[in-house]
């Protein structure tokens, strides 16, 4: 395993390559868990059930790759991770109850219903964004926008490479 | 740059000390009175250096410390820089970007031809402010004395409305100097007056263990009218110093700081999304990345279902691709039909490639070896050179029909 990393490209560490492999590893899970469990469905809910379960291994590869470093990709993982096991209802309440924690510092008695922010859509969108103030949330929209387009370019050329 | 900064700071400091030494007062250490001695020394009389220098961000760390109400060459060059470093003007929380601090403090003491100073403002990057905590403690009766000092020299600070916030690690040191003084937290004069060996000593430690001691010091000049205030204590400090003609109030300070700090991060942002180069504003900018962000979840959520589609392929391919990875690095294509379980060390494709072929419904039952073989070169060249799809795409081109549409 050494010499062959050796003998690798210079990219081989990039966020890119990290993440393709580990991408394609767990697409390789997936398939033998597949292989396991077909036939039972239509073949509509096999492909829906994979998009989901590609998306959820895209995500989580990226978040491996990033590690335990940012705080979006703590975040992502823990509601990958909790996402398996408990209900939706469940999740959110987590979320809302992190959104006492931050708030709770600064007014006890109002919680969630501040002035509607902008910042609060990007929140929404970024994983773990209910739990940062405005300047952290910026730096790690930075790098999960970074994330996101390495992604994105991956599973693009992997497609490409697969459908002509 | 460093080294010779290091030579002239040791001259600096050796000059420095024997003008100390040559003080009348004699009394440093814990004589208020000698502070009257030192208020033109407080500020540091940089012969010139730093006087009108500079840009923007860098009149913050050249301006402050070097209040031109110099009365006493001697002793004027003694020490003041000591605690300069912590200054290093820097907005950002240490913490986070120490490279990036530490980057811009070298720019500053570069440009600003500091000689003695660069020394002390290498040491005080930001980096390294844990060492500072560490030395500064040791430090803190001294500090005291320079509290006292310090607060007298204020008067004599800068003309310039300039006023330093002090980094500090840590509180400790500071907090029995705030409740001596309330006002002052930091004087390199007074402690720099304090004896020679001290300097001497400061400076070793700078340069070993930079910014050691001078992140315990802080430069403060205020100038005689505003007050000043001390800024909330905090887990962090930040060292900020105000510009001429803005408010000194600590409040407005932080803010500042914070808003600095978003705006740095908003430009960087503003390079990561395309096409936001001429968006001026926070909000439009806002949206523009919100948008952005979307749409590249929306993407990636398009690209799993596609990829979902061409599921069955992927599936045997993924494991080809596996192996080609690990094999490609062996010296390339290994004509064994896109899968090798006796050079294979990649534990999937041992596992899953035989019985996989005939188990999964593939489409193509009649997936050859020979395309296999070429598939597998395609997508190790693929690989190699970074996902360039369109040359992915034109290596398939002969193997294209191998793939109907579903």
């Amino acid at each position: 395993m050494t010499t062959k990393h050796v003998i690798a490209t210079a990219h081989t560490r990039s966020i890119k390559n990290r993440f393709a492999r580990r991408f394609l590893r767990s697409l390789l899970k997936m398939k033998r868990s597949n292989r396991l469990g077909t036939g039972f469905q239509s073949n509509e809910e096999i492909r829906k059930r994979n998009t989901q379960r590609i998306k959820t291994a895209a995500d989580r590869s990226m978040a491996r790759v990033v590690g335990p470093r940012k705080i979006w990709s703590r975040a992502l993982l823990f509601k990958l991770r909790n996402r398996a096991r408990i209900q939706v209802g469940l999740r959110k309440r987590c979320l809302v109850s992190k959104k006492k924690k931050v708030l709770g510092k600064e007014k006890k008695v109002q919680v969630i219903s501040r002035e509607p922010n902008r910042a609060d859509n990007l929140r929404e969108l970024v994983p773990g964004g209910d739990s940062m103030d405005i300047c952290s949330l910026l730096e790690e929209t930075a790098h999960y926008i970074k994330c996101l387009a390495t992604q994105v370019k991956v599973m693009q050329s992997i497609a490409d490479l697969y459908s002509t | 740059m460093d080294g010779s900064a290091d030579n002239n700071g040791d001259l600096g400091y050796q000059n420095r000390a024997e003008s100390v030494m040559n003080c009348p007062s004699s009394g440093m250490n814990t004589n208020p009175f000698y502070a009257s001695a030192w208020d033109p020394v407080v500020s540091l009389s940089q012969p010139g250096n730093f006087v009108g220098s500079s840009t923007e961000s860098q009149s913050e760390f050249s301006n402050s410390p070097f209040p031109i109400v110099m009365e006493n060459p001697g002793i004027s060059n003694t020490c003041h820089l000591v605690r300069y470093p912590s200054d290093s003007g820097f907005i950002e929380l240490v913490p986070k970007f120490p490279g990036f601090g530490s980057g811009n403090f070298s720019e500053m003491v570069g440009s600003l031809g500091l000689t003695e100073c660069s020394q002390i403002v290498n040491t005080g990057c930001p980096s390294n402010y844990k060492e500072a905590n560490n030395e500064s403690t040791s430090h803190d009766a001294q500090r005291q004395e320079d509290h006292q000092l310090s607060e007298e020299t204020t008067i004599g600070a800068l003309p310039h409305g300039k006023r330093r916030r002090r980094v500090a690690e840590s509180n400790s040191p500071f907090d029995p100097n705030k409740n001596a003084e309330g006002e002052f937290q930091k004087y390199p004069s007074g402690e720099s007056s304090d004896s020679a060996k001290e300097l001497d000593e400061k400076r070793q430690k700078i340069e070993q263990n930079r910014g050691a001691n001078s992140c315990g010091k802080q430069v403060v000049k205020q100038t005689k009218d505003n007050p000043q205030s001390r800024e909330a204590p905090k887990e962090n400090y930040i060292h900020v110093r105000a510009r001429r003609g803005q408010a000194t109030n600590s409040h407005s300070l932080a803010e500042r700081v914070r808003r600095e700090k978003i705006s740095e991060r908003m430009r960087m942002l503003q390079e990561l999304v395309p096409g936001c180069n001429k968006i001026t504003g926070k909000a439009v900018m806002l949206d523009e990345i919100i948008n952005y962000v979307q749409s590249l979840q929306q993407q990636v959520e398009f690209l799993s279902m596609k990829l979902a589609t061409v599921n069955p392929e992927l599936y045997n391919d993924v494991e080809r691709i596996q192996s080609k990875d690990i094999l490609h690095s062996r010296g390339g294509n290994e004509a064994i039909l896109g899968f090798s379980p006796g050079t294979n060390s990649h534990q999937y494709s041992h596992g899953t490639f035989q019985p996989g072929i005939p188990v999964i419904p593939n489409p193509h039952p009649h997936f050859s070896p020979a395309h296999h073989a070429i598939l597998d070169n395609e997508l190790q060249s693929f690989f190699q050179m970074g996902f360039d799809s369109s040359s992915a795409i034109d290596s398939l081109g002969p193997n294209g029909h191998l793939k109907p549409e579903l």
